[in-house]
């Protein structure tokens, strides 16, 4: 009692004052922290970010995988391997001499264009996804005729050092199949 | 507070200034000192009962004192920085979280909330199915359908599709069946959300040989069967969720 009445009057309120400000400041501090780590530890973002990424990388290995230049095809099958694993990979391996002729035999140039992609399926942890992807194919065949087709594309993805690679690819099939 | 006391401390110091010449009563911190340590004299002096001298202890307490009330200023100092400090990590923190929040990925909550991502697939390939099917003899349910499952410009679009189809399919007693066999959600964005639907149709005409129905958007692929030609189709459906009920609201064939 005596000490308080001993603090200079003047300081008192300033004091006073600042404590409330900085309390305030303290108080501010604390939630923006916790939420900056919330923000940060959130789960559902990573997974969001995640199916990006695994989307990303489905539609371009799909698009990679229906391109190809006869007047190049070397670097076209070389793509095709980098944006593959697994048994997809192994296949376009062990087939790429016979495709390789076949393409220079038929000289034909194929593009694609991703029309839409959705991912249907992802497990973050196992590193494995499952994506639908739209594609329209062109096809141009030696005497300039082309035709357009598209196709209805079902991919599947495996993380491998994490990239998303194909490891799988089909088309969806037509008639008769039970709904999936 | 004591108040009788404060009083009477109060009249000592005025007293106080009144003594020492020219002290100006708004005292600076400076000056406080000398008045500080009268009072404290005189208040320490019973209670303390440390009856010595006053006048030795008036030195001695001085001494205390001087430190004690550099005190408030150096810890205002103090909380202004920190106060500082803490603001501006306030501020840093939030514009943190915001650039993490603003993540393009989070906007769409496709996967990431899964029973909304189930419902809108199921709601989807069930709007789909009954928007595609039709059946001669009881066209009630694609009415229905019509006048329920649509909005907006997927009114048209829905018409556009189909108008050519169902002037044969009444011609030919057809029976359209649509089956989704594959759907996935691109993007979920609130009330808002976008399909990627793979479907199978059937067509089965009951009046003479059985014939293509080019009926929704695209076929890739016909291929005949037992009884009817089916066909594979791709197209978005953009749905939007009003009411308790994801409604198409627009038609992506994929410019086809």
């Amino acid at each position: 009692m005596t000490r308080a009445v001993r603090t200079p009057a003047g300081s008192r309120p300033a004091l006073a004052g600042a404590l409330a400000l900085t309390l305030v400041a303290g108080g501010f501090a604390a939630w923006t922290g916790r939420d900056w780590y919330a923000a940060a530890h959130d789960d559902s973002a990573a997974y969001a970010v995640q199916r990006d990424r695994a989307l990303a990388a489905g539609e371009q290995a799909v698009q990679n995988l229906n391109t190809l230049d006869h007047h190049r095809v070397e670097q076209g099958l070389d793509l095709w391997e980098s944006s593959t694993t697994g048994d997809l990979h192994k296949q376009l391996v062990d087939g790429r001499a016979e495709f390789t002729g076949q393409v220079k035999t038929a000289k034909t140039v194929t593009t694609a264009r991703v029309l839409s992609g959705a991912v249907t399926e992802l497990d973050d942890r196992a590193g494995r996804a499952r994506v639908l992807v739209a594609l329209r194919i062109t096809v141009t065949t030696p005497d300039s005729k082309s035709t357009e087709k598209d196709s209805r594309m079902l991919g599947e993805l495996t993380r491998a050092e994490g990239r998303w690679k194909l490891s799988g690819l089909g088309q969806a099939p037509v008639g008769g199949t039970a709904a999936g | 507070m004591p108040t009788p006391r404060h009083h009477l401390n109060r009249e000592r110091r005025r007293q106080a200034l009144a003594g020492p010449p020219a002290e100006p009563a708004a005292a600076r911190p400076r000056q406080r000192p000398a008045l500080m340590t009268a009072v404290r004299d005189t208040a320490t002096e019973s209670k303390r009962g440390t009856a010595t001298e006053p006048k030795r202890e008036t030195v001695a307490e001085d001494a205390v004192v001087r430190p004690r009330r550099l005190v408030p200023p150096a810890t205002l100092a103090v909380l202004c920085v920190l106060t500082l400090l803490l603001g501006g990590f306030a501020g840093w923190a939030h514009s943190r979280a915001e650039g993490l929040r603003a993540d393009p990925a989070l906007g769409n909550t496709a996967l990431t909330d899964l029973a909304r991502t189930s419902e809108i697939k199921g709601q989807t390939a069930a709007a789909v199915a009954a928007l595609f099917s039709y059946d001669h003899a009881d066209t009630g349910p694609f009415e229905q359908a019509g006048k329920t499952l649509l909005t907006g410009k997927a009114v048209a679009q829905h018409r556009t599709l189909l108008d050519g189809v169902l002037a044969q399919a009444a011609r030919q007693k057809t029976v359209i069946t649509t089956t989704v066999t594959d759907s996935a959600v691109e993007r979920i964005d609130g009330d808002r959300a976008r399909v990627l639907v793979y479907a199978d149709q059937s067509s089965v005409s009951t009046a003479g040989t059985a014939e293509r129905q080019p009926k929704t958007p695209k076929q890739p692929r016909e291929q005949a069967q037992d009884q009817g030609v089916y066909a594979g189709a791709m197209f978005a459906v953009d749905v939007v969720h009003r009411d308790g009920r994801w409604l198409v609201e627009n038609i992506d064939t994929f410019g086809r």
